[in-house]
């Protein structure tokens, strides 16, 4: 399979980093392009243009590293977005959509809700609504 | 991998309108998520607007809630033009801020927030009587449905504050349950009931005071309260410009077809004394309890009852919402002190503006303890609010024509009349001299609403004055990029 296009969704966990290694790995044999987008998700009693600080700086300081990551250790040029949704898993999917990506790229991390491993409900709506294949890094 | 192209569902309300980085907007809502979101506002109104004005209107119910129908459409109209032109949230508070200046603007958007909070008790007021069908003590004890309508609201309170995600299922099935009930109940009741001779008797036999008539009229601008919903979410729609006005005539036609359904049905099923007295605060639960067939009474009750109940607890919830999100506006505008647009750190939330109006709301549900006319005077605070609102919107949009002639309109309304070179709009002419003929009326004749409502202007007036003069904000400041013109 040839991944031209990877967009790899970021939340700022360890696994986050691994899979953008992964995704400009796979990028770097076709001469494709990353794009790393977060999401920060606003709350339905704000305006969707809200802006609050302190997740705009969060945000920042993740997408910088992820950057920073990118140009250091791996030579690649990574396009970063932040966007603001109400959700993440449709901002994800809109975002796949737009760019006409081949492949969403996601790390995962190890997450137990009621003494269960889960996904959240992120990932599950990413596997079942994307157009693309999905590969998630778990770590 | 998904073999259809993935679409985002109506009501989903996922969005992605803003890349900081680049400042690049991005909306993704269709007229189908606009239109649901609009009629799910508008119509859980039903069902507690038609009792108000049959407590006013009597007989002339249905033609209160036409004539009222009619204003309705001139301001959906006027709304169309401006959210077109200007598809920022705030609706009509966005409108006058632009249209006159930062001091219209507020007292515009502070009426706005009136209306929000008296949707929030009303909504809030009318769930207990609905569920009385379960627990009677709920409809017939003043004090324990106050009581509960009180605590709905202080439960509301801690979720947004906590900010619970709202899944994109709860706003799909409110709009379809919303269009399945009233349509349902509408085929019924002209099914089974309908008999042109004895509405029209029962219309004619208790025709209002002319006095009454107008103050249903007004009232039944209650029933209408969605357009600001719609107006609010031109933000986070795909070219607003084109689909909020197409949601909105849509919402127009539906709303209106049903809301006439509705109210000839109840009148038909019963006359309008049992409609303004054992069913004004629940009138739809009212036509199911009054319906012919055995059968049928015994399916629709109970069904009416947890339906009714979760619409309106869902119409509460969007009154918070929408009132901490003009709140969170007006703020960024600097028309409010910051205070209200502060974010709690850890839930992210609004958390002053959600309490602060959550008890305002609160306290007006008090006078629920001991007054007999309180439905009556919630309604009539609310038209105080809403019509204030609406006047301000119609004259926003004729300042906008006069001021800003060059404005870009991609929805511009038609049968205009030519005043010194400039195209006025025949419809907002005639919604504003109505609605300000109507206004006036409701504050004459309403003691409770004219001192409540002029109360709550003059508090909001002097909040503003004294939070500009701290600010060094001139008092009408004309909005960006207008003081030139």
């Amino acid at each position: 399979m040839e991944f031209h296009k990877v967009l790899v969704p970021v939340t700022g966990s360890e696994a986050d980093v691994e899979a953008l290694r992964l995704a400009i790995r796979l990028a770097k044999k076709e001469k494709g392009k990353v794009w790393s987008v977060y999401v920060i998700t606003i709350k339905r009693a704000l305006p969707l243009d809200a802006e609050i600080k302190p997740e705009i700086e969060k945000a920042d300081g993740i997408m910088d590293k992820m950057e920073s990551i990118a140009e250091e250790e791996e030579e690649y040029e990574v396009d970063t977005d932040i966007l603001q949704a109400r959700d993440a898993g449709p901002a994800i999917i809109d975002e796949a959509v737009e760019r006409g990506v081949d492949l969403i790229l996601m790390g995962v991390k190890y997450k137990k809700r009621f003494g269960q491993f889960s996904l959240g409900s992120v990932v599950p709506y990413v596997l079942k609504n994307s157009p693309c294949p999905v590969i998630l890094y778990h770590q | 991998m998904q073999t259809t192209p993935w679409q985002p569902k109506p009501g989903d309300r996922v969005f992605r309108p803003r890349r900081i980085k680049r400042f690049r907007l991005r909306r993704v809502l269709g007229i189908p998520a606009v239109f649901s979101a609009g009629y799910g506002n508008v119509g859980s109104s039903i069902y507690y607007a038609l009792g108000i004005v049959a407590l006013v209107a009597m007989g002339a119910t249905p033609v209160a809630l036409g004539i009222a129908g009619i204003l309705f459409i001139f301001t959906a109209l006027t709304y169309a033009e401006g959210t077109a032109a200007l598809p920022e949230a705030g609706g009509s508070a966005s409108f006058a801020r632009h249209g006159f200046n930062d001091l219209i603007g507020f007292i515009a958007g502070w009426a706005l927030m009136l209306s929000y909070i008296v949707t929030i008790s009303i909504s809030a007021f009318t769930i207990p009587p609905y569920l009385g069908f379960f627990w009677e003590p709920l409809k017939d004890s003043a004090a324990i449905g106050t009581l509960t309508s009180m605590g709905i609201v202080f439960f509301l309170m801690l979720l947004n504050v906590i900010g619970i995600k709202e899944t994109s299922l709860v706003n799909i099935s409110a709009a379809v349950l919303h269009l399945t009930t009233h349509i349902s109940l509408v085929v019924i009741g002209f099914v089974l009931v309908f008999n042109p001779k004895v509405l029209l008797s029962r219309i004619f036999d208790n025709w209002p005071a002319p006095q009454n008539l107008i103050i249903g009229i007004a009232l039944a601008a209650i029933a209408y309260t969605g357009i600001e919903t719609v107006s609010q979410m031109a933000e986070e729609t795909r070219k607003p410009e084109q689909k909020v006005p197409r949601a909105l005539v849509m919402m127009i036609v539906a709303v209106l077809v049903v809301f006439a359904g509705i109210s000839l049905v109840s009148l038909s099923v019963m006359t309008p004394q049992e409609l303004a007295s054992d069913w004004s605060r629940d009138p739809v639960a009212g036509i199911a309890a009054n319906l012919p067939l055995v059968l049928l009474r015994d399916v629709l009750k109970p069904l009416i009852a947890i339906l009714a109940g979760a619409i309106l607890l869902i119409a509460t919830n969007a009154g918070l919402i929408g009132i901490s999100r003009l709140a969170f506006s007006l703020g960024n505008h600097r028309l409010v002190p910051p205070v209200l647009s502060r974010i709690h750190p850890r839930f992210k939330t609004p958390y002053i503006s959600i309490i602060l109006f959550s008890v305002v709301a609160i306290l007006i549900l008090l006078p629920g303890f001991f007054e007999a006319n309180v439905f009556e005077n919630m309604g009539a605070l609310y038209a105080v609010g809403s019509l204030l609102a609406f006047m301000f919107a119609h004259a926003s949009i004729i300042s906008l024509r006069l001021r800003r002639p060059d404005l870009p309109r991609p929805f511009k309304l038609g049968g205009n009349i030519r005043v010194k070179e400039r195209e006025l709009p025949l419809t907002a002419i005639l919604g504003l001299c109505a609605l300000t003929v109507i206004w006036v009326i409701i504050l004459i004749t309403q003691p409770y609403s004219r001192w409540v409502g002029l109360a709550w202007m003059v508090v909001g007036v002097i909040i503003y004055y004294f939070y500009r003069k701290r600010e060094k904000l001139p008092f009408l400041e004309a909005p960006e990029g207008q003081a030139s013109q």
